[in-house]
């Protein structure tokens, strides 16, 4: 059985990185004159790819391969389209890619031997509010939100790592299956929503408050928690849009981006105009214009690849993101210990949301908001995390096949 | 530790939810959404389109160009055979000034960006002739169009001429007009001539209708108040109402007229006697069914023809100025043939278009018209009364100069006062009587009276029409 599987693993493997170098073979063609680099960048992706692949698998034996090759697929169409955009940054985010498949690795690990479950869960929420903290205080504005820091040269997005120990928070809040004191407890979900809100990252304390409450859901059964969370949340927006210009602006150009196209609704319109020009099989691969598409290398880089690689692509793409959740819940479901199977299912559900947020977001099926696509997008707090998150997935199976093996 | 499994597949089923919505959405989006999208104006991939695609061309109904687009030193370049005549229809595109007219209505097929089937967009790439826009053929009758064009003889006025059963426009004329090949050169002049002719009178110039409007004011007599038919007025040349006087034109004599007779010499007095009658809410909704105050749903954009919405007191002013066409009714020629349309189809609110069909590249044609059902706006019975009257009008009455020898024509005339001048002149007609073929609606700015100025125009569309069919 287990052989069975490693040899589509493999297979999948290598049509993962055949695609990776006709995809690059096409822009190096497309380039004229001729130009190599893109080739290289092929040989750098499957390099790191097949690296971490066989490192990760003699390392850990008996990991999930699924998810690290799914996330390098994804990966892999992302830096494709960085190269499109920007050569330069593709540069740069391939870096990353290795950075993010040893932080994979790591992460792993830790988790793997991860024994002593008993650290109490307020250090994780005090961790959270000190990285939420930090950008307020130190941080620089990028694309709207306060919600970066920079050293020298680098900048670094903290409410990335905060997603991570935010769910192990509650993981380790919830992991009896009852809460003590739900008033305390929602005032600390609210006070990390609430910081993230004062970053003007609203898309992120959207995230952080819907994960909060589907774990606080899942722990406990709790319907009327549950219901109250989210007319809580639906206040909330209510509020907010009367409350903050910047709400408004965004709701605005939802429901209505033609009325102002080139002011508020300019973003989301030359994100549509881009989807419908793919159409169902896309324009192909070079021949489409995200030059014309703002924040093309971050936000929208789904509409860029939706226009080049069309509807076909586009659902495909949606599909392998649903095929990570699906193997996140399956970890989270053979888990045995509680506070493992909350972690997973909260780092599942924050990645998940995440996808439907942004992806949603771009085809104005819901108001935009400002958050990355895992593994798409350029940026480097973004690739790391995400695979870390993945890691850490990957980690809680490895320590349940453990704690069987040892019981 | 059951219940956490249980509620995790839960969350399971929302997130299938979640992810089954977007791709739902991006199907809905895909299929429907898209072809609004690719032929916005905002989009600048159409622009890059344009440079790699040839436009299409547009050819009038018996196949002949209206606008065509050459290579010349490699150098695309769009030409308009039709040259003043079809100016303010077909309009322009150009870079530099952006698009008008047909051109801008149908930039989606002419690019043709508009092909939805992706089997057939695949072929047309495999066989390398998806660089050339759609061709669509329209339904004008461009010697029609030139005759009527000339009649004008540079006088500022619109016609709109068009086929009453069906709706198929045959002629739609604005002058002055201008000729749209080098139009960066000729802008300025364009722009600044006071005259206007960058704008198309027959779809967005608004006039008042005047005694052409008195059709409508007859059909709501004669639907809702049958007895009229029956009755005589009397006048004694003009009437006060609330202390406005409104009078007949200078030519009526004072006396007892029956309807026919009020219709046929076009009674300013008489017909406000009538709209008393029938009463401001009958005549507005009457109005209303004629296709005032409703956008025109068809591929030619119009202005929208409007009657104010009586006010529930008074209004006894409103009323006798709507009764005569006057006051705040304003329309737009392509409204009045269709009032004409009305009686010629014997009661059918016809919704006029200009394609016929539309050609792609590989042959595959189309005709992308799709009109709503005809309304039913009276019964053909009062439609074939208002229409012996009309006949009268042009055989004994001021619609005389329309007359054709051997043709029923049947007619209505107006002169509608304006703050800028003379009456501009309205005729409104169709012919022949008996199986109509045409219905025109002429205007003539500040041109005096309407059957002297706009009849003899309608008269040789008419005319030219009617013979081109015979020689068939």
């Amino acid at each position: 059985m287990e052989l069975k599987m490693e040899a589509i693993y493999n297979k999948t493997l290598s049509a993962t990185a055949l695609i990776g170098f006709i995809a690059f073979l096409l822009l190096s063609l497309k380039t004229s004159p001729f130009s190599p680099v893109p080739i290289y960048g092929a040989i750098a992706f499957a390099a790191i790819m097949f690296t971490g692949y066989f490192l990760s698998n003699s390392l850990l034996y008996g990991q999930d391969s699924a998810l690290f090759i799914l996330a390098c697929f994804i990966t892999e169409l992302g830096l494709i389209m960085l190269y499109r955009i920007d050569p330069a940054v593709f540069m740069k985010q391939i870096n990353w890619f290795a950075l993010g498949v040893l932080a994979f690795i790591l992460s792993s690990i830790v988790v793997k031997y991860w024994v002593n479950l008993k650290i109490n869960p307020l250090y994780f929420f005090a961790i959270t509010v000190i990285l939420l903290l930090l950008p307020l205080a130190f941080g620089v504005e990028k694309g709207g939100s306060r919600s970066w820091i920079q050293i020298a040269e680098y900048s670094f997005q903290p409410s990335e790592l905060a997603k991570i120990t935010f769910v192990l928070f509650l993981a380790g809040k919830l992991k009896d299956g009852r809460i003590d004191g739900v008033l305390r407890l929602a005032a600390e979900i609210l006070a990390v929503a609430g910081l993230l809100a004062m970053a003007r990252d609203l898309g992120g304390a959207m995230l952080f408050y819907l994960t909060a409450l589907a774990l606080v859901f899942a722990a406990t059964s709790r319907w009327d928690l549950t219901a109250a969370g989210l007319a809580a949340s639906a206040a909330a927006s209510v509020l907010g849009y009367f409350l903050f210009g910047h709400v408004r602006v965004r709701v605005e150009a939802w429901l209505n981006p033609w009325q102002d196209v080139p002011g508020r609704g300019y973003q989301i319109v030359q994100s549509l105009f881009a989807i419908a020009q793919g159409g169902f099989f896309g324009t192909g691969l070079g021949l489409g214009h995200p030059e014309y598409i703002p924040a093309v290398a971050t936000d929208f880089i789904f509409s860029a690849f939706s226009e080049e690689f069309g509807f076909l692509g586009a659902a495909a793409l949606i599909i392998v993101y649903f095929l990570l959740v699906y193997r996140g819940i399956k970890i989270s479901l053979t888990v045995k210990n509680s506070f493992l199977a909350l972690a997973a299912l909260g780092i599942v559900t924050l990645f998940g949301l995440q996808i439907f947020t942004i992806i949603g977001g771009v085809i104005k099926l819901i108001p935009m908001t400002g958050v990355t696509l895992p593994f798409m997008s350029y940026g480097g707090s973004s690739m790391v995390m995400s695979f870390i998150s993945l890691g850490i997935l990957n980690g809680i199976r490895l320590n349940e096949r453990r704690q069987e093996a040892d019981g | 530790m059951d219940r956490l499994r249980k509620n995790t597949k839960i969350i399971f089923g929302i997130f299938c939810g979640l992810f089954i919505s977007l791709i739902v959405y991006l199907s809905y989006f895909t299929a429907c959404e898209r072809e609004k999208l690719i032929q916005s104006s905002y989009n600048r991939r159409l622009w890059e389109q344009e440079d790699r695609v040839t436009r299409g061309t547009i050819y009038d109904a018996k196949g002949r160009p209206l606008a065509d687009t050459v290579i010349d030193n490699n150098v695309k370049k769009r030409i308009y055979p039709g040259g003043e005549a079809f100016g303010p229809l077909i309009g322009y595109s150009d870079r530099r000034l952006g698009r008008a007219g047909l051109e801008d209505v149908f930039n989606g097929e002419l690019l043709g960006v508009i092909e939805k089937d992706p089997m057939i967009l695949l072929r047309q790439k495999i066989l390398g002739v998806s660089d050339r826009g759609n061709d669509i053929y329209l339904t004008i009758d461009s010697e029609l169009q030139k005759t009527a064009y000339s009649m004008f003889r540079g006088r500022r006025g619109a016609l709109v001429a068009m086929d009453p059963n069906t709706g198929a426009i045959l002629a739609l004329v604005s002058s002055p007009g201008y000729d749209p090949s080098n139009l960066q050169k000729k802008w300025d002049s364009l722009v600044k001539n006071p005259d206007k002719p960058l704008i198309n009178r027959a779809t967005q110039g608004l006039y008042p209708p005047g005694s052409a409007f008195k059709i409508v004011t007859l059909a709501a007599a004669l639907v809702s108040h049958p007895e009229i038919e029956k009755k005589v007025y009397y006048t004694p040349g003009y009437v006060k109402i609330n202390g406005r006087i409104i009078r007949d034109y200078e030519g009526l004599w004072p006396g007892n007229y029956d309807i026919t007779n009020a219709f046929r010499y076009s009674s300013n007095t008489v017909f406000i006697q009538i709209g008393q009658e029938v009463g401001k809410d009958d005549l507005f909704s009457m109005a209303e069914a004629f296709g005032f105050n409703a956008r025109v749903n068809t591929d030619i954009p119009a202005a929208t023809s409007t009657i104010p919405r009586p006010p529930m007191l008074g209004g006894e002013v409103e009323l006798a100025e709507d009764s005569i066409g006057q006051g705040k009714i304003l329309t737009t020629p392509l409204q009045m043939a269709r009032v004409a349309s009305v009686i010629a189809s014997g009661g059918k609110l016809v919704t006029p278009y200009i394609l016929q069909k539309s050609v792609s590249p590989l042959g595959i044609e189309r005709s992308v018209h799709n009109i709503e059902a005809p309304k039913q706006v009276m019964n053909k019975s009062v439609a074939d009364e208002i229409k012996a009257l009309m006949v009268d009008v042009v055989k004994n009455g001021t619609g005389s100069p329309a007359q054709i020898e051997g043709i029923t024509v049947a007619g209505k005339t107006g002169s509608a006062q304006n703050p800028f001048g003379k009456t501009h002149a309205w005729f409104v007609g169709f012919a022949p009587a008996e199986n109509p073929k045409i219905a025109v609606a002429a205007v003539v700015e500040n041109a005096g009276g309407g059957g002297a100025n706009a009849g003899p125009i309608v008269r040789e569309v008419m005319l030219q029409y009617l013979n081109s069919l015979q020689d068939k």
